[in-house]
């Protein structure tokens, strides 16, 4: 089943689920719902947009853990993924998240990566929104962005964005997604192998 | 209503004097129809007063938690604004019911002032504030810098024990006040700024550019914040540091001001004996079944307060820390409510 990129745009509800389902995902937690944000195929944003500042903005901060520095640990509830370093510390980035309905929550392993990943909508997708391209080359205007790091054998990854303004929110399909600055950055430090934690707000 | 006789076999059991007191701080509150708190007479993000009147801060966001859980009402409240010196006399001369004033728990003042410390709310510590353009990540690589520092308090022999430890070479600027060390930082006078990581923050947004500069992760002394109360009141020391507890265990469940009404229904039990529907927790404090609900209804959990006073949301912008959550990289852990 190839329908990775549907993950990353709005598509019907029916099939995403059954995908979330499929991978696994944990319980849903009432959040904002941002989802009235639409992926912008070609869009290129200035250097301006791309410049995150104060809590989002890649910063070295300090993180107790039991984990191993290397470890990545992505906390969806306050948007951030961190990276642990030596000495109580870890670098932590700005993220976007999963939507309503598309939270999950685990233990993964980066399986691949990728530069510049090529995006193919899938049919159900096409379907509904005809005006898509069928393939979109890896570069700029891709909603994919820069890099990708795939999660084990689920359909979610660790990606860039071309809409650097949906940082702090949650708008994704169970991705998440860096700066292409941020997201190249984090590429060059972690392994194929990486341990990935994904932690989920609790459930009322 | 208060039941005097779980009350009193509470005070014995902890081994409290004076459980016997005829006026207890909750009546006296509860008779006067407001609570009294003591405050900093005006710190960024911790306790400001506008040109209206109103109070906001983060220790101030506490006084109203209280209030909420005692009157269901986060306005009644007489704020006391009190200098360093005056804050810990007041409390114990009784113009005070309580102390929530940036203040650093310490044996010291246990001992001396007759007070007890209710928890810790805010774990601050002395930092260093550096120019991005030096481009160290860590404490650790501040070797040969020129340090800005106020004589006569700890920060001082706290900086240099540090750079001494960690064999670093440094040059001391002494500046006798905050103004000063800005000057002096911004004339390129010194090259690092060290005080209390609060403190440092609020200094930042006095710089020119204060997107020019960082303060450092690292944190070397111990400097917990928290509200202070009389010794001889068991049931109100229970009642402050609960309130404490349960903003963060709030937090830990995801309960907040937004979600309160979902938790109200929640069938999850932790859930259910924070917000009262199910046991009576309050009432051996003699609170209300609903007390938790009410702060967290008024004031919000945990994060709340924090982000909206000195956090992302605020103007200081001061990173969790060690003030995230035990579970989250960072200390604070509260006991749970069963």
């Amino acid at each position: 089943m190839k329908v990775r990129a549907s993950l990353l745009l709005r598509v019907a509800f029916g099939a995403v689920l059954a995908i979330v389902a499929g991978a696994g995902a944990g319980a849903q937690t009432p959040g904002q719902d941002e989802s009235n944000v639409v992926d912008q195929p070609g869009y290129q944003p200035t250097p301006e947009e791309e410049q995150l500042t104060g809590a989002f903005e890649k910063q070295e901060v300090f993180f107790r853990t039991s984990e191993a520095p290397g470890t990545v640990v992505i906390d969806t509830r306050s948007r951030f993924l961190y990276l642990v370093q030596p000495d109580n510390r870890a670098l932590r980035y700005g993220i976007g998240v999963g939507r309503d309905g598309f939270q999950w929550s685990g233990l993964q392993k980066i399986s691949r990566k990728q530069e510049w990943p090529d995006w193919r909508p899938p049919p159900e997708m096409i379907e509904r929104q005809p005006y898509l391209p069928r393939f979109m080359a890896g570069g700029p205007g891709n909603p994919l962005g820069a890099r990708a790091m795939y999660l084990g054998a689920t359909v979610y990854r660790i990606h860039g964005t071309n809409q650097p303004q949906t940082i702090g929110t949650a708008v994704s399909s169970g991705c998440f997604r860096l700066v292409n600055e941020d997201v190249i950055d984090l590429y060059g430090r972690v392994a194929v192998g990486t341990k990935v934690i994904i932690k989920q707000a609790v459930a009322l | 209503m208060l039941k005097m006789i779980p009350l009193l076999a509470l005070a014995a059991a902890v081994g409290f004097g004076g459980g016997a007191e005829a006026q207890t701080t909750l009546k006296a509150v509860q008779d006067r129809g407001a609570l009294i708190c003591g405050v900093n007479q005006g710190l960024e993000g911790f306790a400001i007063r506008d040109d209206k009147g109103q109070w906001s801060g983060f220790d101030v966001d506490f006084c109203r938690a209280l209030a909420a859980v005692i009157f269901n009402d986060p306005s009644k409240v007489q704020y006391v604004p009190l200098s360093n010196s005056e804050r810990f006399d007041a409390l114990k001369n009784k113009q005070i019911d309580v102390l929530s004033r940036n203040s650093t728990w310490t044996m010291g003042r246990e001992g001396d002032y007759a007070v007890v410390f209710a928890g810790t709310t805010y774990y601050d510590g002395q930092a260093f504030l550096v120019p991005k353009s030096r481009n160290v990540q860590s404490a650790l690589e501040l070797d040969g810098s020129k340090v800005c520092v106020q004589p006569g308090t700890t920060t001082e022999p706290n900086f240099t024990d540090f750079f001494e430890t960690n064999h670093m070479k440094y040059e001391t600027v002494h500046e006798a006040g905050v103004p000063e060390m800005i000057a002096a930082y911004q004339a390129g006078q010194c090259n690092v700024m060290t005080t209390d990581e609060s403190g440092l923050f609020a200094m930042r947004l006095q710089l020119a550019k204060p997107g020019d500069s960082m303060i450092l992760p690292d944190v070397i002394s111990k400097e917990p914040l928290g509200p202070v109360v009389r010794q001889d009141d068991v049931q109100w020391f229970n009642i402050v540091k609960w309130v404490n507890f349960a903003m963060i265990n709030a937090e830990e469940l995801g309960v907040s001001s937004k979600t309160i009404d979902d938790a109200l229904k929640s069938e999850k039990p932790s859930v259910k004996r924070l917000v009262g529907t199910e046991g009576d927790f309050g009432k051996p404090l003699g609170l209300t079944q609903d007390w938790a609900a009410r702060a967290i209804r008024a004031v919000g959990n945990y994060a709340e307060v924090f982000d909206r006073n000195v956090g992302a949301n605020s103007k200081l912008g001061i990173p969790r820390g060690l003030n995230e959550l035990w579970d989250n990289g960072g200390i604070q852990y509260a006991p749970p409510i069963r």
